[in-house]
C-alpha cells in the first residue's frame, strides 16, 4: 500500500496501522524533512499535522509510548517553526485544529504538563495570526478557550509567569473582547471567567493590578455606549421592524453584559470585585443611570459630556431594574440601593483604604499594558475598539489620586478631573440633590400622566429592589417597608398610596394603564403588606382598595351583557390568569416595553403589554382588571375564593364515574363517532354537563360515565336528511379535547326531545353562570326585568321606598314596645352606616343592606310601632361638594319624601361624575324629631367585619323636649373618615356635647371635632 | 472560502453524551471513528451544499460553560441552530431534554432551529444537514433577518444575498461546484 504513495520519499515506509508508535515516527520523519512550507508540501503537512492529533489522542488513551516519543522529539517546536513561516491559513487552521484536539482530549495529566512545560504554547498564543481570516480567528479563539478550560492551580503556572509578570493567554484574549463576531466575544468572556475562577493569589494580583482597571473600564465604557445607543434607538421612531429588531438586539446584548458582570461578581474575588464595582458605580450606574432619574432642569452640568451621558428617565428606570433583577452581589446592589433609596452622601466602600492604594499601583502599571495595547490597536482592524479611545481617556479612567476617594456621593461621582471652579459648581449641585430625591423621583414616575410608560419601569424597579437578596434588610425596612415615625406602619405609606392610585386609575374606562402594569402593582402591594399571608394594611388603605374593587366592579358592570361571548371571555380570562405566574425578569427582557405603549395588536405585542383595541378587548381588559383586583382583595382579607371558578371542574362528573340514574331522564341513542364507530349510549344531563353513560354491570339503574361535556359549550344541529339524528359538537369535555359526533335516536320524537333538552340545558347552564357573574358584580338579577339591570347600585335599595317613608309606614302598624329603629345606610359602596334608634317603648328593626339585591327593600318589618307614640322621623339628606365644615349648619335643609327620592337619584349621578375622588363629599343626615332613648351609630365596612366603629349616644327625654335636630356629618377625607356631629338647637346642647366628646375620645381611629 | 451563507450552530445536551465527538465526526471526515479512540473538539466548521448554494456551518460546543449563565445565554442567542444531543443508552440524558428545551426557548430567538439527536444513531450527517436545510428554508421564507448577524447567520463575504454563487477559490477542497 505504501508503495502506491511513495511520491515524496521512497526511503520512508508507512506502517499499515495508523494508530501506532511507528506511524508517529513516520510522521516525525515527514515533519523533519518538510520544515519549510511550500506550495508543494502544504497538503502533505496538513495531513501530517492532522494525523499527529489523531495518533496522539489514541496514544493518550491506549499507548503511553506514543506520547513519550512526541515529547522526546520536541515535536511542538516543529509546529512553531511552521507557524513562523508565512504558511497560509490552510496550514494555520490545521495546526490550530491539531492543538485544539490535543488540549481538549488529553486525559493524562503528566502528558499535559509536559506539553505545556516548554513555553511553546505561550509562543503560539502570542503569534500574530491573520485574524482577518474568519476561520483562523474562530480556531484561534477556540484554542484559547480550550486552554482556559484546562486551567487550575497547577496548570496556571504554565500560562502565567510570575517573574516576568506575563500572562499571554489572558492578555491576548481580552484584546478581542469587542470583536465583531459574537461567538468570539463569547469565547473571550468564557476565557476570562475561567481565568478568574482559578484560585491563585499572585495570578489574581496580576489580573487586578495590570489588567483590571483597563479591562473593566473598557467593559463599562462599552456598556455605557451601548446604553446611549439604546436611548437613541428609543428616541427615534422605531415603528419599523428593522428598528425594533435593532432595539431587541441591543437590549439582549446589554443583558448579556449584565449577566457577564454578574458572573464575575459571583466568583467572589474580593479584589476584582472592588475594582469592578467601583468602575460600574462611578462610570455607569451613578452618572448615567441614577442621575438620569432627576429631571433635567434640576441638574447643573459642569461639563458638556456629563449632560450627554444622560438618558431618558424611563430607560434609566428600566436599566436599573435590570441591574437589580440580575445582580445579587451584596456590595454592589446594596451600595446602589443605598444611593437610590437614601439619595445621600454616605456610601463609602468598606475597602476604601485598599482601593486607594491599589489605584496608585494601577496608575503606574497601567502604562506598560497600555503601550502593549496601543501597539495592538495600531496594526489591527480593531481601531474602532475603544481600547484606543480608552487610552485617550486615560486620565478619566484612573481614579483621582489627589482627592480622597468617595467622601460623599457627589464628590465620588464627579471626582474625575476636578478643577477648583468646577468644585464650586458641584457644591451648588450638591445642595440640589436632597436626601431621598432619587426615591422621590422614582415615586414621581408612579403617577400615570399620558400613559403608564414609565410607571411600569418604576414599579419594576421597586419590585426588583424589594426582592433583591443582596440588599440589607434594614435598608429596605427603612425606605420601602416603613414610612418613618409618622405613621408607624411597616410599609411606606407614600408608596402604597401611589400604588392604590394606579389600581384605581386602571378601573376607569378608557384609561391608559396596561394590564401588566396593574399586575405588577398588585404584586408589589402584596409584597409590601402581606407577611406570612396576613395583611398589615392600615384600615384606611384597605378601605381604599375596597373602593377600587367597587370601581372595577362598576367598570365591568358597564360591560355586562347577556351574551355568549361575555361568559366565554370571562371564563377564559379567569383560567388564563390562574395559569400564568408573573416572572418579572422574563417579562422585562421584552424590548417592546421600551416603545411607547401601543394599542394595535398588529405590532405583535401581547395583550397584557398593550392597551385594548376595540370593544371586545376593552371588555376583556375590564374582566381581567376585575379578576385581578378581586384576587388582591381576597388575599388581603385572608379569604379564600368561594365564587370562582364559575364551575369547579374538580367536582364535575368525569369519565368512569358511576351514577345513580334512577328516576333520571334518560334518552337512548346510538353514537356515531367520526371514525365510524357505533356505540349504544344513554344520554343524561345535570345542570352543567351532558353525560353519556352505559349501564352499570352490577347495579341496577346505575350508569357508568363514558363521556361528559359542558353543556354551555355544546352545539346541536338537526340533520336535514334524517329526522332521528342530531349533530353534537362539545367544545370542552372534561378530558379537555373537543368532541364531535352524530347521535342517532330511536325515533323523531325522542330526537326532538333530546334536541330541546340539550338546547335548553345549554341556555340554562349559561344563564346560571351569568347569574353567578351578576352576583359577583352586585347586579340584581332575580325578578328584574333585564332593562333595569344597571340600577344605580349604592342606595338603589331605597329607590322604591325612602327610608323615612318605610319607617313611617312601619310605625303605623307597630305594637307598643321598645323601638329599635335600625337603619343601614350606604355612604359609599364600601361603607355601611347603621343608625339604630332605640326608644323606650316601641321596638322596630329595619335592616337595609344596600347593594345586595332589591329583596331587602321589601323585607318584612318585624315589629311595629305604636301609632300614637310614633315620632316622626324626618330625615333630610344632602350632598355637597367641598363644604367648609363651619358653614354646614346653615345649609341643611329638610326634604320631604318625594324630594328625597329625587335627591338620591341625583346623588348617584353626581357620584359617578366624581367617581375617582371620594374626598369631596359631605353626607348629612338629620332627624327632625326624636323620641327619647338612644342612638347607636355604627359605621362599618361592608365586606367583612374587619373594621367597625360604633357609638351609642343617649338622648333621654331631653332630646324630645328640646326638639334638637341631630345632625352628623361623615366626611371621607383622603381615605380617612371624619364624623362630625352637629347639635342644632341651643338650649340643651351643653349637656349633649360632653357625652359625644366622651364617646369619641375613646376612639383612636377617628379624629373628632365638635362644632357648636 | 466563499459561501452564500454561514450558519452558526451550538451543540447542547448533558455532559458525557459525546457532543464534542459528534462535532468532529461531522465537521471532519478525515477522522474515522474507531472503537479504541474518541476524539472531541469544541469547534468545527464545514461546507455543505443546499439548493446549489455553498453554506458554511460553524459549530460551537458549549460544554464546560454551564456554570456561567451569561455564557449560556449568549450562545443561544448567537446561534441559528441548536443540536440537542442525548444518549439513548442513558435514560437521564433523555429526561433532561425538557430542561434543555426550556432553556433554549427562553434564551434563543424564536426562530432558532432545534434538532434532537440520539447519540448512537448513525445519521449524524443528516441531523446537521437537515438543520441547515430548515434554516435555509426559513431564510427563503423570510423568517430570518439575514442582515442581522446576531441571529447566527452571516451572508458570505464575497456574495450578496441576491447573487450568492460567485466562484469559489482554488484552496477550497471540500466545496463541490456550486455555481449556477
Amino acid at each position: 500500500m505504501f508503495r502506491n504513495r511513495n511520491w515524496f520519499n521512497r526511503n520512508l515506509w508507512k506502517p499499515k496501522n495508523v494508530h501506532s508508535l511507528d506511524h508517529l515516527k513516520y510522521l516525525y520523519t515527514i515533519l523533519s524533512k518538510n520544515q519549510n512550507v511550500s506550495d508543494g508540501n502544504r497538503g502533505l503537512l496538513v495531513e501530517t499535522l492532522r494525523s499527529i492529533a489523531e495518533i496522539l489522542i489514541w496514544g493518550d488513551q491506549n499507548d503511553s509510548s506514543v506520547f513519550d516519543f512526541f515529547l522526546e522529539k520536541n515535536m511542538l517546536s516543529f509546529f512553531l517553526k511552521i507557524l513562523k513561516q508565512k504558511c497560509g491559513s490552510y496550514v494555520c487552521v490545521q495546526l490550530l485544529q491539531t492543538l485544539n484536539i490535543l488540549f481538549e482530549n488529553i486525559r493524562n495529566e503528566t502528558s499535559l504538563y509536559y506539553l505545556l512545560s516548554n513555553n511553546h504554547v505561550n509562543s503560539i498564543i502570542v503569534h500574530k495570526f491573520d485574524f482577518s481570516d474568519e476561520e483562523v480567528m474562530a480556531y484561534y479563539i477556540s484554542f484559547l478557550k480550550t486552554l482556559s478550560l484546562k486551567l487550575n492551580c497547577h496548570t496556571i503556572h504554565f500560562f502565567y509567569n510570575e517573574h516576568t509578570n506575563d500572562f499571554p493567554l489572558y492578555t491576548e484574549a481580552i484584546k478581542f473582547f469587542n470583536h465583531s463576531e459574537s461567538m468570539v466575544r463569547i469565547a473571550v468572556r468564557t476565557l476570562t471567567l475561567n481565568v478568574y475562577k482559578v484560585d491563585d493569589k499572585s495570578m489574581l494580583q496580576f489580573i487586578r493590578n495590570k489588567t483590571a482597571a483597563p479591562y473593566f473600564s473598557n467593559l463599562v465604557w462599552f456598556i455605557g455606549n451601548h446604553v446611549l445607543e439604546i436611548d437613541a434607538c428609543i428616541c427615534k421612531d422605531v415603528n419599523q421592524l428593522s428598528g425594533q429588531t435593532r432595539l431587541s438586539d441591543l437590549i439582549a446584548e446589554h443583558l448579556d453584559h449584565l449577566h457577564y458582570l454578574n458572573d464575575i461578581l459571583c466568583l467572589h474575588i474580593e479584589d476584582l470585585n472592588v475594582v469592578l464595582i467601583e468602575h460600574l458605580l462611578k462610570k455607569l450606574l451613578i452618572p448615567m443611570y441614577i442621575m438620569s432619574l432627576i429631571p433635567r432642569n434640576n441638574l447643573i452640568f459642569s461639563e458638556q459630556n456629563e449632560k450627554q451621558s444622560l438618558i431618558s428617565t424611563a430607560l434609566s428606570l428600566f436599566l436599573l431594574s435590570q441591574v437589580f433583577l440580575i445582580i445579587k452581589e451584596r456590595q454592589l446592589v446594596h451600595t446602589l440601593a443605598n444611593i437610590l433609596l437614601k439619595g445621600e452622601s454616605d456610601f463609602i466602600f468598606e475597602t476604601e483604604q485598599n482601593l486607594r492604594i491599589t489605584n496608585n499601583i494601577l496608575i503606574n502599571k497601567n502604562e506598560e499594558l497600555e503601550n502593549e495595547l496601543m501597539v495592538y490597536t495600531e496594526n489591527s482592524e480593531f481601531l474602532e475598539n475603544p481600547l484606543a479611545v480608552f487610552l485617550r481617556k486615560k486620565n478619566s479612567i484612573n481614579f483621582d489620586k489627589n482627592e480622597s476617594v468617595c467622601h460623599s456621593f457627589a464628590t465620588s461621582t464627579y471626582s474625575i478631573n476636578i478643577t477648583d471652579e468646577e468644585k464650586e459648581q458641584r457644591l451648588a449641585q450638591d445642595t440640589q440633590i436632597q436626601t431621598g430625591s432619587f426615591l422621590q423621583a422614582i415615586f414621581e414616575n408612579l403617577h400615570c400622566r399620558e400613559n403608564d410608560y414609565s410607571v411600569l419601569f418604576a414599579l419594576c424597579l421597586l419590585h426588583a429592589i424589594s426582592s433583591n437578596s443582596g440588599i440589607g434588610k434594614s435598608l429596605l425596612d427603612t425606605f420601602i417597608f416603613s414610612s418613618g415615625s409618622e405613621y408607624k406602619t411597616k410599609y411606606s405609606v407614600q408608596l402604597i398610596e401611589n400604588l392604590i392610585q394606579i389600581t384605581s386609575i386602571s378601573c376607569q374606562a378608557g384609561c391608559r394603564v396596561r394590564l401588566l402594569t396593574l399586575e405588577l402593582t398588585i404584586a408589589l402591594i402584596k409584597k409590601l403588606v402581606l407577611i406570612d399571608g396576613k395583611s398589615i394594611l392600615l384600615d384606611e388603605h384597605y378601605a381604599a382598595i375596597i373602593g377600587v374593587k367597587e370601581e372595577s366592579t362598576s367598570l365591568l358592570r358597564s360591560f355586562y351583557k347577556n351574551e355568549d361571548i361575555f361568559l366565554d371571555m370571562f371564563e377564559d380570562e379567569y383560567y388564563d390568569m390562574k395559569k400564568r405566574s408573573l416572572n418579572i425578569e422574563w417579562l422585562m427582557m421584552d424590548c417592546n416595553l421600551l416603545l411607547q405603549p401601543t394599542n394595535s395588536p398588529m405590532t405583535g405585542v401581547e395583550f397584557s403589554k398593550r392597551l385594548p383595541c376595540g370593544e371586545v378587548e376593552r371588555v376583556r381588559r375590564a374582566i381581567r382588571v376585575f379578576l385581578l383586583i378581586r384576587e388582591l382583595v381576597l388575599s388581603l382579607s385572608h379569604e379564600t375564593e368561594s365564587q370562582l371558578p364559575l364551575t369547579d371542574r374538580n367536582t364535575c362528573i368525569s369519565i368512569g364515574t358511576s351514577l345513580d340514574l334512577n328516576n333520571s331522564d334518560l334518552i337512548t341513542c346510538t353514537v356515531l363517532s367520526k371514525d365510524g364507530n357505533k356505540t349504544r349510549r344513554f344520554l343524561a344531563m345535570d345542570s352543567n354537563q351532558l353525560i353519556l353513560v352505559e349501564p352499570h354491570s352490577r347495579l341496577l339503574g346505575w350508569g357508568v360515565t363514558k363521556l361528559a361535556g359542558f353543556l354551555q359549550d355544546i352545539e346541536v344541529t338537526g340533520d336535514k336528511e334524517e329526522s332521528k339524528c342530531l349533530h353534537v359538537i362539545i367544545h370542552h369535555t372534561n378530558t379537555g379535547s373537543a368532541y364531535s359526533a352524530k347521535f342517532l335516536f330511536d325515533d323523531h320524537i325522542r330526537c326532538m326531545a333530546a334536541k330541546q333538552k340539550l338546547i335548553k340545558g345549554r341556555a340554562k347552564a349559561r344563564k346560571k353562570k351569568m347569574m353567578q357573574i351578576a352576583k359577583l358584580l352586585d347586579i340584581p338579577v332575580s325578578n328584574q326585568p333585564s332593562s333595569s339591570s344597571l340600577l344605580p347600585y349604592n342606595l338603589f335599595t331605597n329607590r322604591h321606598q325612602p327610608i323615612s317613608s318605610l319607617l313611617y309606614s312601619s310605625c303605623k302598624q307597630s305594637q307598643p314596645s321598645k323601638i329599635i329603629s335600625n337603619f343601614v345606610y350606604s355612604l359609599k359602596p364600601q361603607y355601611t352606616l347603621n343608625i339604630k334608634i332605640v326608644t323606650d317603648n316601641v321596638s322596630e328593626t329595619y335592616k337595609n343592606t344596600p347593594s345586595t339585591s332589591c329583596e331587602s327593600s321589601s323585607r318584612v318589618i318585624d315589629n311595629s310601632l305604636n301609632t300614637e307614640e310614633i315620632p316622626l322621623v324626618n330625615l333630610s339628606y344632602k350632598i355637597e361638594e367641598n363644604i367648609p365644615p363651619k358653614s354646614d349648619k346653615d345649609e341643611t335643609t329638610t326634604l320631604n319624601d318625594g324630594d328625597f327620592l329625587h335627591k338620591i337619584n341625583n346623588i348617584n349621578v353626581s357620584e359617578n361624575s366624581v367617581e375617582d375622588d371620594i374626598t369631596d363629599k359631605v353626607w348629612e343626615l338629620s332627624s327632625g324629631n326624636f323620641p327619647g332613648g338612644s342612638v347607636v351609630i355604627t359605621l362599618e365596612r361592608r365586606s367583612g367585619s374587619r373594621w367597625k366603629e360604633e357609638w351609642t349616644i343617649q338622648y333621654c327625654a331631653k332630646f324630645q323636649v328640646v326638639r334638637t335636630s341631630f345632625v352628623f356629618f361623615i366626611e371621607l377625607q383622603k381615605q380617612r373618615v371624619v364624623i362630625k356631629f352637629f347639635v342644632k338647637s341651643g338650649v340643651k346642647t351643653a349637656e349633649i356635647i360632653p357625652k359625644l366628646r366622651a364617646v369619641f375620645q375613646d376612639d383612636c381611629q377617628s379624629s373628632t371635632r365638635i362644632y357648636e | 472560502m466563499s459561501y452564500a451563507y454561514l450558519f452558526k450552530y451550538i451543540i447542547i445536551g448533558d455532559t458525557g453524551v459525546g457532543k464534542s465527538c459528534l462535532l468532529l465526526q461531522f465537521t471532519d471526515k478525515r477522522f474515522q471513528p474507531v472503537h479504541d479512540l474518541t476524539i472531541g473538539v469544541e469547534f468545527g466548521a464545514r461546507m455543505i451544499t443546499i439548493d446549489n448554494k455553498q453554506i458554511k456551518l460553524q459549530i460551537w460546543d458549549t460544554a464546560g460553560q454551564e456554570a456561567f449563565r451569561s455564557i449560556t445565554r449568549s450562545y443561544y442567542r448567537g446561534a441559528a441552530g441548536a443540536l440537542l444531543v442525548y444518549d439513548i443508552t442513558r435514560r437521564d440524558t433523555f429526561n433532561h431534554l425538557t430542561t434543555w428545551l426550556e432553556d433554549a426557548r427562553q434564551h434563543s430567538n424564536s426562530n432558532m432551529v432545534i434538532m434532537l439527536i440520539a447519540k448512537t444513531a448513525a445519521n449524524v450527517e443528516d441531523a446537521f444537514i437537515n438543520t441547515a436545510k430548515e434554516i435555509y428554508e426559513k431564510i427563503q421564507e423570510g423568517v430570518f433577518d439575514i442582515n442581522n448577524e446576531a441571529n447566527g447567520i452571516k451572508i458570505g463575504p464575497q456574495s450578496s444575498p441576491t447573487n450568492p454563487n460567485l466562484p469559489t477559490d482554488g484552496r477550497n477542497k471540500n466545496s463541490s461546484s456550486g455555481c449556477c
